[in-house]
């Protein structure tokens, strides 16, 4: 494939502060909430992707003690943010967190909805329409009360596997604490299109947050849990191998894995440091954790060095209203909200229910990646310091102007939403299509250069707080007019050839014919 | 239930915890005490501020008084606890409310009840007048700015919340039975220096030798004793929890079992306030810092490093105290302490009360985070701190 010289290559300079785009509140038609008490003090998030084939982003919000709802966008691409209610097939009550994805590999997104009670794979029958597939595809879906879910395909399965997290037993009303019930892994069935009976991955520790990520570049993905501690007894955060044909095993202090204690809540990798390996990005209360890789290379273990506090996005307290206590971080994102080309953080903050040692009045983050790699907090100036109680969230672009805009999903309260109206940069976006079953090609890689500056982002479902976004993935690009981007697939060791891509539109690749094209 | 309180109420550092385990303690003994004046003295006018508690009505039930007054101390203490302890505790409450008052008169109830409340209220305005009634922002200060010559504590960790050190006020908090918090003082620990032959250097050395040739039995010494803020019962929970295990076995009579646990509160409560005293009148470095600057710039202990100065060890000081009051109450005791048993640490077993002082103020130089001389100095403080505990007069 022909690889075309860059046009114009450019990041801010490097004693800049970053560009702070301006986010307008919009209500946008959306009337959601994340309603409810105890079983509800966690939970609450949004799935953003495209359920009709419009190109345009769609929502479905959990609802807690409220029912689910399905939010078609209707707006002009460019324009303000409209989206309109619609029934889906969604509108289950007792939802703590909704992702999307395609199991069936149609071409058509379904869903994993996460209960208080029983949880539910919905098939997507296109037209933003929803039914119940458990029992069409085997998914014993529990009764417990599930907190956290992440995706993805073994290498040479045509059917997803799919990890769910649970939280406390919530009929021990009197001791809850220790009571933490069972995360359970379901793979597929061999020789059929369906889930085998699931497998606990014990010990469970009460998982908010999961990730599969191939943080090493074995080929295969990992599982990352981040775990509450207020809950457990004897536990900590976690990584799992996830071996083809072999039951889930831990990684060992004797690998390198060391033993962290948090009140984890949330989930989120980029490549900050362009090394080729994800730094993660854990919520908690108080400070949280940006973990990078001690010793990055091919035998990398997994030991990791917290470097929030020298990069600046510990997010431990308040940065403006006036309350000074610990903060409460939930769903943290990261992405290019100027499109400068370094990666942007988002975390979604809210007390967790009257807890007085703890900010009521906590503003979200929105912490914008200097060319140092130390961050600055922008969220007031960005306009997204909302004092309300913040849970799950999502950036992604809902309007198509090439600047990611904002929703957040808030515990009995509004659902906030924001545009993003610029300034930005240029961009790119990329939609990757795969052959056979993992259509969105899960687990893929794709890197994006302009001149020495490399970006590199792996396909993932999962993390965060309560929902995720499966949308073309989106770069900033500084003052670069196009870039050169190529894609490492699944199960492949070595990445296709680089392909030039004009900035300014999502570009959808597919493994062949490789040609990218403009959607 | 304030032992699982203590672990999920996030201001319970171990000092604010061991105020609690104090106050909790006086509030059992007082109840219990009142109803026995041939058998057992109150405390009040022999612990500081404690003056004359609400006077027993007749026909008092005990059980039913005690859960009262404790289930008022409690509920306020912990009032900030989490939605969940705020749960369990609502539950709880109502459970041991009931249990207690099966089978009595509603008149005994009410009464017993209204007494207990009384006495919960009267130890509560007490407490709120000791200096250690509000933690703000989990016990840091908002600023702190570290003593800039060497051999001072200087933040360990990287985590912004722990920049300025633990409750830098809490040796000038009133003690239960100290006068203050100056009242078992320590020599200075060894003098700041580099040179390999100065005490300093010694122990730090001693601490890094040790790090790197640790056993498996002294690594889980470290773990068994670790007792971290928000991840057990800490410290003087810890305690509480074995005392609570021996009066169980024993099961030793209401009023040996107050007294002890009265007792053992205050020690656990001077002995931190004395500690917290000295950490900040010498302000001394921790292992951490010395041994990265000095000896291994890559070195890490096994344990957390605590965000507070070194000298002396507060689980030493703890320890040594609690130890003392033990002994002194029930003599050299065999005993074996699964107080982490659910958080997979095996229970261990110790020839006498003194026995696992001694281990759990060693585990600290196991774990990286403690030199000797805290160490030893800490257990010296704990006893001195029981000398004046063990002057109580409480059983007749």
């Amino acid at each position: 494939m022909k690889v075309l010289a860059l046009a114009l290559i450019a990041l801010p300079a490097l004693a800049d502060e970053p560009v702070v785009p301006k986010f307008v509140a919009e209500q946008a038609g959306v009337t959601a909430s994340y309603t409810g008490e105890w079983e509800q003090m966690v939970g609450g998030g949004v799935a953003v992707f495209d359920c009709d084939g419009d190109s345009k982003l769609d929502m479905v919000i959990a609802g807690g003690t409220s029912p689910a709802s399905l939010w078609k966008n209707d707006g002009t691409p460019g324009k303000d943010l409209h989206f309109s209610n619609i029934k889906a097939g969604v509108e289950l009550t007792g939802v703590s967190g909704v992702w999307p994805i395609d199991i069936d590999g149609d071409g058509i997104r379904d869903l994993v909805v996460l209960r208080v009670g029983e949880d539910v794979v919905m098939k997507g029958l296109g037209g933003c329409k929803f039914r119940r597939a458990n029992e069409d595809w085997g998914f014993q879906g529990g009764d417990g009360w599930s907190t956290a879910f992440s995706a993805t395909f073994e290498p040479g399965a045509d059917w997803p596997t799919l990890a769910v997290g649970d939280y406390i037993d919530r009929t021990q009303d009197m001791e809850p604490w220790g009571s933490c019930t069972d995360n359970h892994l379901y793979r597929p069935e061999p020789g059929a299109r369906r889930f085998a009976a699931p497998l606990p991955l014990t010990p469970s520790y009460c998982a908010l947050s999961m990730l599969f990520t191939d943080w090493n570049h074995s080929g295969r993905a990992s599982l990352r849990v981040s775990n509450d501690r207020e809950y457990y007894l004897g536990g900590q955060e976690q990584l799992w191998h996830l071996d083809p044909g072999q039951p889930p095993r831990l990684y060992t202090e004797a690998e390198g894995w060391q033993r962290l204690r948090i009140w984890g809540m949330g989930i989120a990798q980029a490549d900050l440091n362009a090394d080729g390996y994800p730094e993660f990005f854990l919520t908690s209360m108080a400070d949280s954790k940006l973990q990078t890789l001690a010793a990055p290379g091919p035998d990398a273990k997994p030991v990791y060095k917290d470097v929030a506090f020298a990069r600046g996005v510990t997010a431990h307290r308040p940065y403006t209203g006036g309350d000074k206590r610990p903060s409460t971080g939930w769903h943290a994102q990261f992405e290019d909200v100027n499109n400068d080309g370094l990666t942007d953080l988002f975390v979604a903050k809210g007390n967790v229910w009257d807890m007085p040692d703890f900010a009521q009045e906590d503003p979200n983050n929105l912490l914008l990646q200097r060319a140092d790699g130390t961050f600055a907090e922008a969220g007031d100036k960005a306009g997204v310091a909302s004092m309300l109680t913040g849970r799950g969230a999502a950036l992604a672009d809902l309007n198509g102007d090439g600047a990611l805009d904002l929703v957040v999903v808030n515990r009995n309260g509004p659902v906030e939403i924001w545009r993003n109206t610029g300034p930005v940069a240029n961009w790119v976006g990329v939609e990757l299509t795969a052959p056979g079953a993992n259509r969105d090609a899960i687990g893929a890689v794709i890197e994006v250069r302009t001149g020495d500056h490399l970006q590199r982002r792996e396909v993932t479902v999962g993390g965060g707080q309560g929902g995720g976004v499966l949308a073309p993935l989106h770069f900033g690009l500084g003052q670069a007019a196009e870039a050169e981007v190529q894609v490492i697939w699944p199960g492949e060791a070595a990445p296709g050839d680089w392909v030039t891509l004009k900035a300014g539109s999502v570009w959808q690749i597919g493994k062949a014919p490789a040609e990218p094209v403009k959607r | 239930m304030a032992l699982l309180l203590t672990r999920h109420t996030p201001t319970y550092s171990p000092p604010v915890a061991s105020r609690t385990i104090g106050y909790l303690g006086v509030t059992g003994y007082e109840v219990v005490a009142s109803g026995r004046p041939d058998q057992m003295q109150s405390l009040a006018g022999q612990m500081n501020g404690l003056s004359a508690l609400p006077a027993r009505p007749q026909d008092v039930d005990d059980a039913v008084a005690a859960d009262a007054a404790m289930g008022a101390v409690v509920t306020a203490l912990f009032a900030h606890t989490g939605p969940t302890g705020q749960r369990a505790l609502k539950a709880m409450t109502a459970k041991s409310a009931a249990k207690a008052a099966e089978g009595l008169a509603p008149g005994v109830i009410e009464a017993s009840a209204g007494y207990g409340r009384a006495v919960g209220q009267a130890i509560l305005g007490w407490a709120a007048t000791d200096g250690g009634d509000r933690i703000d922002n989990m016990g840091f200060p908002d600023s702190y700015t570290p003593n800039p010559e060497p051999g001072h504590w200087v933040p360990t960790s990287h985590i912004a919340l722990q920049q300025a050190p633990l409750l830098p006020g809490w040796g000038k908090n009133r003690p239960f039975v100290l006068k203050s918090g100056t009242d078992c003082g320590l020599p200075p620990p060894p003098a700041w220096s580099t040179d390999p032959a100065s005490p300093a250097y010694v122990q730090a050395r001693e601490v890094y030798d040790t790090s790197r040739s640790l056993t498996a039995d002294q690594k889980a010494m470290a773990r068994f004793w670790s007792d971290d803020a928000m991840l057990s019962v800490t410290p003087p929970g810890h305690w509480l929890s074995i005392a609570m295990q021996v009066i169980e076995a024993k099961d030793m009579p209401l009023p040996q079992s107050v007294d002890a646990l009265a007792r053992l509160g205050a020690a656990e409560a001077d002995a931190f306030i004395g500690c917290w005293s000295a950490k900040f009148e010498y302000d001394f470095i921790r292992p951490v810092t010395y041994i990265n600057r000095t000896i291994d710039p890559d070195w890490t202990p096994l344990l957390i490093t605590p965000p507070f100065p070194e000298y002396p060890s507060g689980h030493s000081s703890l320890s040594g105290a609690a130890a003392a009051v033990l002994t002194d109450l029930w003599g050299t005791q065999p005993f074996t302490d699964s107080t982490g048993e659910r958080d997979g640490l095996a229970p261990r077993s110790f020839p006498s009360f003194e026995a696992a002082a001694a281990e759990a103020a060693m585990s600290r130089l196991y774990g990286g985070i403690h030199f000797r001389a805290a160490i030893e100095q800490g257990l010296a403080q704990g006893h001195c701190v029981a000398k004046a505990v063990q002057a109580l007069r409480t059983l007749k």
